[in-house]
């Protein structure tokens, strides 16, 4: 009978206490090591520009410490509550961009892309976010309607809205490419085909070649083909060291310089102002040349391993909502860090994209603190099967 | 609540997990394909993207310039010394593309403000040059504007912020510019640098450029066989520091005088300073150390270029007579030394064992040589004289009578015993050799006039070295300006020490020879010269100029103090002084005087002698020197015949038949007119006249030689001492 009873107070407390303490590791590693590298690739400029080398280390803890605070909440909160707020929180990252029209936009570098709200605030981070929640939600009232053609075209027109919001008000093409890569990875997940997407795919890559092949070729006129320079920088950016190619070369140069194990932690030579936004979006150069091959390798893995475990939380989540947040989550992730590589090794365009949790940006971090929350939050109502 | 319930039942499929499955593989497909993408780059283009940051980083080039090394005087006073200063350099494209061109106008003020920097001119340049990166705006701005202007660009707030964030594209080379402590004192001495201070002219600056110089740095980097970066510094040497044997305080007593004869002097005879030139030198007999060396006219050191009258001339016309300026006149200048001459031939015929010392001579006025009557400056005669009395009364036909007993031989080996006709090997550019002639050459004529320091030529160095060695116990020393060299931090790298050359004399016979100098002083020709409370002894001189138009002279003396233990030597001569006439060495004797007085004491050197009466009067009467002599008596009169110059009655044609005036020079130093001198064919006067110059100074040794052999004798004719 004791034994009994001992083995049920067990069996519960495991159930109780399931938590994907794994995550919660890579998380807290990464966020360490994104703290460490961006005081690495940003001292230096922030010492000779701003004259405090910690500069943007600081705001980044800050922003850091803000958004743990952040996910614990939201992992102890029972994630179902969100679905209630999933249209409104919609519709409120729809109204925020709109905002960034009214004087309470911020513009810098040429494009109006955050809102002063006492913190400064990038309306594209609220989307992502509102599109995980929202879509999920869309998903889960569909219930078996979601299969059919139908259901996807709507899912795709609910989508449009804020991808071309973020995409013309914002002037933020690598925003709108997330989002609307989060929206169909979901799709993709949540819908049992795969022919239509491989087409949809294989139609994408071909307009994408040709288009290339079409600039290459001199049959776009040389007037119309500066709308494409970036595609022209990339093909051969050493041809624009001075310009559109600038960026990237000094990229390859650091990546190419590392070397297997690198130049040491703080050895990079780049960041001393000759690569443009080092500790933002090109900080994985900067990992690459202080850190090398090895390095670079090791992080790509840790990402992975971040991915894996999402899968393992959205395949064992105790409904469809929660799973598809956390596949929601893993997208943007995905998205982001596979594009972010590729423009830093010059193997698509460039195009502004960070690198999660590592780049310098404080709406970024604290977003994506939100939403290893929920992670987090739907791994601890994984039921434990015993039997 | 119903959604809610509805929600939680349904579930993530199986069909979704496995299109999970396949998305992660797509993810890691792409993560991997990334990967390998990392390892290509690295492999195909790894070498040459290390070299490209190596490139830009321009490790490989930077150069530290050293600083040049200081010259000091012997007691370590700083002549001459490098002072940072910089140039600013625009990097119009770093100004243009920073912050999207905000960085332009708050650059332009702040230059503007700190540097006086006209900012249209700085914005039509970086407009008209956007991608220049390497513009030199100013040159040689202080080390404080420099500053200014760092701590405006590297303001901070409380906070600890940047505040000027948009002064950008700006950076500064370092430099050095030499700078001279005393102006023009002893330009002629120390030299100077042009441009960018690498290359000394003239003087210490040049001679010692070497050492002054240091070795720049260099920051450069390598790739070591890892292709990794090594960065290596390697310091500059800065220069070292040359300790001089020049006393600064000597040097300005010596300008003080140079400087005062001149203003006293300016426009009386003629348009001008109060001499051609005027060259003192000050030494220790006992090491060969000069304290001092000074010539008029003396030029600006910072500012070399600006002579007055320079302006206007002819590139080359420009440059000669910038280069005449910048030559030191006590080492480059050859000229005939006349009397001072005559203690080496005595010296040389005491040594030589050809006089025996306690003979006489008789004087009546002129000597035959060669068919040829070289008259003394008493045209009636000195009388019997002593070797002291000879030199005192600076005769010349005992000299002559002395040199033709000495012989050609002697006479020669002598001279090269001095070293009279050999570079002293001072450590200055620029030293000429002098000119004698060699011994085959020589005539009788040749040596008559050489006994008394006509027809050969010498420089001052020459002069002071030699004469050290008569009066010193015989030991020749090589005259030197430096010290010691000292390294940036102070140790010593090298010390020069009075290198003893040979033995000249014996010291009886410099005994001998101190005992005739300090008689001269005391009562002889050298009378103006003496210091009051001090034992002296030394000779005057007045020579011709060459060109024998009866005009030019150089008058000077030769001197030491005290008289039996001599510690400083002086020497002064005044190149065509602008009085009329011009042969009154008492203005030479006066500003030796005027310049020991003050020296002797400062040289913690003390009066060994009772001052008379008679200095007395005239040190109380101030400036009455002149006459005060005048009124002491015959002798004064006879034999110095400076009290005579005054009244002009001495110049042209009268001397002759004066024989207490003794000629057309109030210096009675023996010399005969070959204007008045019947007896001389006037021919060679002529040629003389015409040729002298030319021969002594361009002409070799032997074309002289020749002509003289050959009879022409034109530098004998000329010959005035």
């Amino acid at each position: 009978m004791e034994e009994r009873a001992r083995q049920r107070a067990e069996r519960r407390n495991k159930r109780e206490s399931y938590f994907d303490y794994s995550l919660l590791f890579i998380i807290i590693f990464l966020l360490c090591f994104g703290l460490v590298m961006i005081y690495s690739a940003s001292s230096y400029e922030a010492q000779t520009e701003i004259g405090n080398a910690f500069y943007y280390v600081k705001k980044q803890l800050l922003a850091t410490i803000m958004g743990l605070v952040a996910m614990f909440f939201v992992t102890k909160l029972d994630y179902h509550i969100w679905y209630r707020f999933s249209v409104f929180a919609y519709v409120l990252s729809g109204i925020l961009i709109v905002l960034v029209l009214t004087p309470l936009g911020i513009e810098a570098n040429g494009a109006r892309r955050w809102l002063n709200l006492g913190l400064s605030l990038q309306p594209a981070e609220v989307a992502k976010l509102g599109s995980i929640l929202f879509f999920s939600f869309m998903v889960c009232r569909m219930g078996k309607k979601v299969h059919k053609i139908q259901a996807t075209i709507l899912l795709l027109a609910l989508a449009s809205p804020i991808v071309l919001m973020i995409l013309l008000i914002t002037k933020n093409l690598s925003s709108a490419i997330i989002v609307l890569g989060i929206v169909c990875l979901m799709i993709f997940v949540a819908t049992p085909y795969y022919k239509r997407y491989f087409v949809l795919v294989a139609i994408a890559v071909i307009a994408a070649v040709g288009l290339v092949y079409l600039l290459v070729s001199g049959i776009i006129p040389e007037e119309a083909s500066f709308r494409f320079g970036r595609i022209i920088a990339w093909l051969h950016p050493e041809d624009y060291p001075d310009t559109t190619g600038f960026q990237t070369l000094q990229a390859l140069y650091a990546i190419g310089s590392g070397g297997v194990l690198g130049k040491g932690l703080g050895a990079s030579m780049q960041k001393l102002g000759f690569l443009p936004e080092a500790q933002n979006d090109m900080i994985f150069s900067i990992i690459c040349e202080e850190l090398g091959l090895f390095g670079a390798v090791a992080v790509i893995l840790l990402f992975l391993l971040m991915i894996w475990r999402f899968m393992v939380v959205a395949n064992n989540a105790p409904d469809l909502y929660g799973a598809l947040i956390v596949v929601g989550v893993m997208a943007h992730i995905a998205i982001q860090v596979v594009l972010n590589i590729a423009v830093v090794t010059n193997s698509i365009p460039n195009t502004g994209i960070s690198l999660p949790f590592i780049s310098y940006g404080g709406s970024s971090v604290m977003f994506l603190l939100i939403e290893m929350g929920m992670v987090l939050s739907v791994s601890r109502r994984i039921k434990l099967d015993h039997t | 609540m119903k959604k809610r319930t509805r929600t939680s039942e349904l579930r993530f499929t199986r069909k979704m997990q496995k299109k999970l499955a396949v998305l992660f593989i797509f993810i890691m497909l792409a993560l991997i394909a990334l990967g390998g993408r990392l390892v290509q780059i690295y492999k195909n283009d790894g070498e040459e993207y290390s070299k490209q940051v190596l490139a830009h980083q321009k490790y490989d080039s930077r150069t530290i310039v050293a600083k040049r090394g200081d010259i000091v005087d012997r007691k370590g006073t700083v002549l001459a010394t490098s002072e940072e200063v910089y140039n600013v350099i625009l990097d119009a494209k770093v100004m243009t593309t920073s912050s999207k061109g905000e960085c332009v106008e708050p650059t332009i003020q702040a230059l503007a403000s700190c540097f006086g920097a006209k900012e249209s001119e700085i914005r039509e340049f970086v407009t008209k040059n956007p991608t220049s990166q390497y513009y030199v705006l100013m040159k040689r701005v202080p080390y404080e504007q420099m500053q200014a202007f760092q701590d405006m660009a590297d303001k901070v707030d409380e906070k600890g912020n940047k505040i000027n964030t948009k002064i950008k594209g700006v950076w500064f080379e370092k430099e050095y510019t030499r700078k001279y402590n005393y102006g023009s004192l002893a330009s002629d001495l120390l030299g100077f640098t042009l441009g960018t201070g690498v290359q000394g002219m003239f003087g210490i600056e040049e001679y010692y450029n070497e050492y002054l110089t240091g070795t720049n740095g260099r920051e450069y980097g390598y790739l070591n066989s890892d292709a990794d970066l090594e960065r290596t510094v390697k310091e500059p040497t800065n220069g070292n520091t040359v300790v001089s044997t020049i006393d600064i305080n000597a040097q300005q007593i010596v300008e003080k005088h140079i400087q005062k004869f001149n203003e006293a002097h300016k426009n009386e005879a003629r348009e001008g300073d109060g001499a051609e030139n005027i060259g003192v030198i000050i030494a220790n007999p006992n090491n060969g150390e000069i304290l001092a060396m000074a010539s008029s006219p003396t030029f600006d050191l910072s500012d070399p270029k600006k002579i007055e009258g320079v302006e206007g001339l002819a590139e080359d016309a420009a440059m000669e007579l910038l280069n005449q300026r910048w030559k030191n006149f006590c080492i480059s200048e050859n000229y005939e030394p006349g009397s001072t001459a005559k203690p080496f031939t005595v010296a040389a015929g005491i040594e030589s064992g050809k006089m025996a010392g306690n003979e006489s001579y008789y004087c009546d006025g002129y000597q035959s040589i060669g068919g040829y009557n070289i008259k003394c400056v008493n045209r009636s005669g000195h009388g019997t004289e002593t070797i002291a009395q000879a030199i005192s009364n600076s005769c010349n036909d005992a000299l002559m009578q002395m040199a033709s007993k000495i012989g050609v031989a002697e006479f020669c080996k002598y001279q090269s015993i001095f070293n009279i006709g050999y570079k002293t090997g001072v450590d200055l550019p620029g030293e000429e050799t002098g000119l004698i002639y060699s011994e085959e050459k020589m005539g009788p004529t040749d040596l008559a006039c050489n006994s008394f320091g006509q027809n050969f030529n010498v420089n001052m160095v020459q002069m002071v070295a030699g004469f050290s060695s008569l009066i010193n116990g015989g030991y020749y020393y090589q005259p030197h300006v430096v010290k010691k060299i000292n390294s940036a931090n102070g140790g010593t790298v090298e010390t020069m020490d009075g290198k003893l050359v040979r033995q000249t004399i014996s010291a009886a016979t410099s005994e001998k020879m101190r005992s005739y100098l300090f008689e001269t002083v005391q009562n002889g020709t050298g009378r103006s010269a003496k210091v009051p409370g001090y034992s002296m002894g030394g000779k005057t001189g007045t020579a011709e100029r060459v060109g024998r138009d009866k005009k030019n002279y150089l008058i000077s003396f030769i001197g030491y103090a005290p008289a039996d233990k001599p510690q400083v030597v002086v020497y002064v001569v005044i190149d065509r002084p602008n009085i009329e006439p011009q042969s009154q060495s008492k203005y030479a004797t006066t500003l030796a005087k005027d310049i020991m007085t003050e020296v002797l004491p400062y040289l913690n050197i003390f009066p060994d002698q009772e001052i008379t009466a008679e200095e007395q009067a005239a040190m109380n009467a101030e400036n009455g020197e002149t006459e005060n002599t005048n009124g002491n008596g015959e002798v004064a009169n006879e034999e110095n015949g400076e009290s005579n110059s005054e009244n002009g009655e001495s110049n042209g044609e009268t001397g002759e038949s004066n024989g207490e005036n003794a000629g057309n020079s109030g210096e009675q130093d023996p010399y005969y007119d070959p204007e008045t001198g019947d007896n001389l064919d006037p021919d060679f006067s002529t040629m003389g006249d015409n040729a002298a110059g030319e021969t002594q100074e361009e002409n070799t040794q032997n074309s002289t030689a020749e002509n003289s052999e050959s009879g022409s004798r034109e530098d004998t004719t000329a010959n005035n001492n």
